[in-house]
C-alpha cells in the first residue's frame, strides 16, 4: 500500500513536464521585444538615467498612469514605453526636439494583463538605456470606453492645455495636454451588437512652440482613451509670450490642430 | 480601537479585492448570453465553487484536470501587422487553454471539440475533478463549467479567481499555447 503511494507520488513528481519558470519566461519575452523593436542593439538597466513609474496595483486597468523621469544632462532624445504583454506592446515612442525637455513623460495606458512595463531611453550617443516596473492590472484592452464613448466622439480632437508652474525662459515648463480622442483600440466589443467598434487611434501628436519642435509622439492601441500628455517645453528667451502649436493625426487619417497661449509668469 | 479595527478590517477587505467587489450575479437560467464581463454568479449548480486555497489543496491532493476558456485577444482588422505581437498567455501551470468554449451559443463542432477535450482530459471518467476558469468576473468559465456539468462530470470545479487571483497568492504562472478550436 505504502509502496504504491510512494510510486503515485514519484510518478506525480516526474510524469509532469518540467516547467520553465516565470521570471525567466518574461525575460525571454522581453528579449524577443528587444529584438523586434531595437534590433541589435542592446538595452542596458539604467535607472539612475531613465526610471519608471506606475502603481504597482492599478485601480483602472484601462486608465493606469505611467510617468517617466530621465536625469537631467542625460542627453535623452527619444523615450519608448513599452507594455510587455499587451497585444501592440510598443504604446507609445516620443522623440524630442530643441524645445522639448524629457526629463518628464507622463501617459495613461491600457493594460492587458499582469505585465512588466519598459521605459527605455535613446540618447544623443545612440545608447538604449532602460528600467522595468512590475504592474498588475489586467483586462484593460478590452475594457470598453464606457461612458465617455459619446462625449469622446462628438469632441473628438478638441484639446485642452494645462500649464503647471512659472513660465519663464531657458527653464523647463510643465503641461499637460488633454486629446478628447476614443482611441478605440479594435479589441473592444459592442455589448449591443456583439461587433467589435473597429479600430480608431491616435497615431501621431506633434507639439511645436513658436514653430520649433517640443515633441512628436507616435501612438498605438495602448494608449487610454482620451490621451493625456504630461510634458516639458523650454521657451527661448525673447519669446515670451508665446504660441505651443498641437498637430494630432489618428488613423482615419483626421487631422486635429489647436493653438495655446503660453504667457509669460507675471507678464 | 474596536472601531480603529473595525475600519482597517474594512479598508484591507476592500484593498485585497480591487476586482469583482460587486453584488454576485443571480445563476441564469441556461448559459449566460449578456455581456462577458460583470458581477458573475457566488454558486453553480451541480458543480462547486472553489477559492484559490481550495484550488491549491485540490491540486496537491488529486490533480484535476485544469481547463483555462479565457478568449483569444482580438486583433484589430485595420492595425498593421508588424505593430501586433501577440502577448504570452500566462495562465495556471498544467492548464489546457481551450479559448471560446464559455460563449453564450456554440457552434455544433465548437462544442463537440470542448467535449472531446474534456474526455481526454478526464480519460473519459466522469468522477475526476475538473477545474474551469479565466479571469474574475468573466462569464465564460461559468459557461464553460455549466457545459461539463450538463455533460455528466461530477466533480466540477468553478475557480471565478481565475489567472488574477491565482497571481494574486503569489503563484507562478507558465505562457501556454491556445489550442485551436474548429472554424
Amino acid at each position: 500500500m505504502l509502496k504504491s503511494i510512494i510510486a503515485l507520488a514519484l510518478i506525480g513528481c516526474f510524469a509532469v513536464p518540467a516547467m520553465a519558470d516565470e521570471d525567466s519566461e518574461r525575460a525571454a519575452h522581453w528579449q524577443e521585444l528587444q529584438q523586434a523593436f531595437f534590433g541589435d542593439r542592446t538595452v542596458q538597466p539604467g535607472e539612475g538615467t531613465v526610471s519608471l513609474d506606475a502603481p504597482m496595483r492599478a485601480l483602472d486597468a484601462s486608465l493606469v498612469p505611467v510617468s517617466i523621469v530621465t536625469a537631467p544632462d542625460s542627453k535623452v532624445t527619444g523615450l519608448y514605453l513599452v507594455i510587455d504583454d499587451n497585444p501592440g506592446p510598443l504604446a507609445a515612442y516620443v522623440t524630442y526636439g530643441p524645445r522639448g525637455d524629457p526629463g518628464l513623460l507622463t501617459l495613461r495606458v491600457r493594460v492587458n494583463q499582469y505585465t512588466l512595463m519598459h521605459a527605455v531611453a535613446e540618447t544623443a550617443g545612440g545608447r538604449l538605456i532602460g528600467s522595468e516596473r512590475f504592474v498588475k492590472a489586467a483586462g484593460g484592452c478590452s475594457a470598453p470606453v464606457g461612458a465617455n464613448e459619446a462625449q469622446s466622439l462628438a469632441e473628438i480632437g478638441r484639446m485642452k492645455l494645462r500649464i503647471s508652474g512659472p513660465v519663464e525662459a531657458d527653464k523647463p515648463v510643465l503641461a499637460q495636454l488633454m486629446i478628447r480622442h476614443p482611441n478605440f483600440n479594435g479589441m473592444q466589443m459592442n455589448q449591443l451588437t456583439r461587433l467589435y467598434t473597429p479600430m480608431r487611434i491616435v497615431k501621431t501628436v506633434d507639439i511645436t512652440l513658436n514653430g520649433e519642435p517640443v515633441l512628436s509622439l507616435d501612438g498605438d492601441i495602448s494608449l487610454a482613451t482620451d490621451p493625456v500628455i504630461g510634458f516639458r517645453f523650454v521657451p527661448r528667451p525673447d519669446s515670451l509670450p508665446a504660441k505651443l502649436h498641437v498637430v494630432v493625426r489618428d488613423s482615419d487619417n483626421a487631422v486635429f490642430e489647436q493653438s495655446f497661449d503660453v504667457p509669460a509668469s507675471g507678464s | 480601537m474596536r472601531l480603529a479595527g473595525a475600519l482597517l478590517a474594512l479598508l484591507l477587505g476592500v484593498c485585497a479585492s480591487p476586482i469583482g467587489a460587486a453584488d454576485p450575479a443571480p445563476e441564469p437560467e441556461g448559459f449566460w448570453t449578456g455581456p462577458m464581463q460583470g458581477a458573475v454568479p457566488a454558486t453553480i449548480a451541480g458543480g462547486k465553487v472553489v477559492t484559490t486555497g481550495e484550488l491549491e489543496a485540490l491540486i496537491s491532493s488529486a490533480m484535476p484536470a485544469l481547463v483555462d476558456v479565457g478568449p483569444l485577444p482580438h486583433k484589430p482588422d485595420n492595425l498593421a501587422a508588424e505593430a501586433w505581437i501577440a502577448p504570452p498567455h500566462r495562465t495556471i501551470p498544467y492548464s489546457v487553454w481551450l479559448p471560446g468554449v464559455g460563449k453564450g451559443e456554440l457552434a455544433p463542432d465548437v462544442e463537440g471539440w470542448y467535449r472531446a477535450w474534456l474526455t481526454a482530459l478526464t480519460d473519459g471518467d466522469l468522477s475526476k475533478p475538473i477545474v474551469i476558469f479565466c479571469h474574475p468576473n468573466c462569464w465564460g468559465s461559468w459557461n464553460a463549467a455549466k457545459r461539463a456539468i450538463l455533460y455528466g462530470y461530477k466533480a466540477v470545479h468553478w475557480y471565478p479567481g481565475g489567472i488574477e487571483g491565482w497571481q494574486e497568492s503569489g503563484h507562478q504562472t507558465q505562457a501556454v499555447e491556445p489550442e485551436t478550436p474548429p472554424q
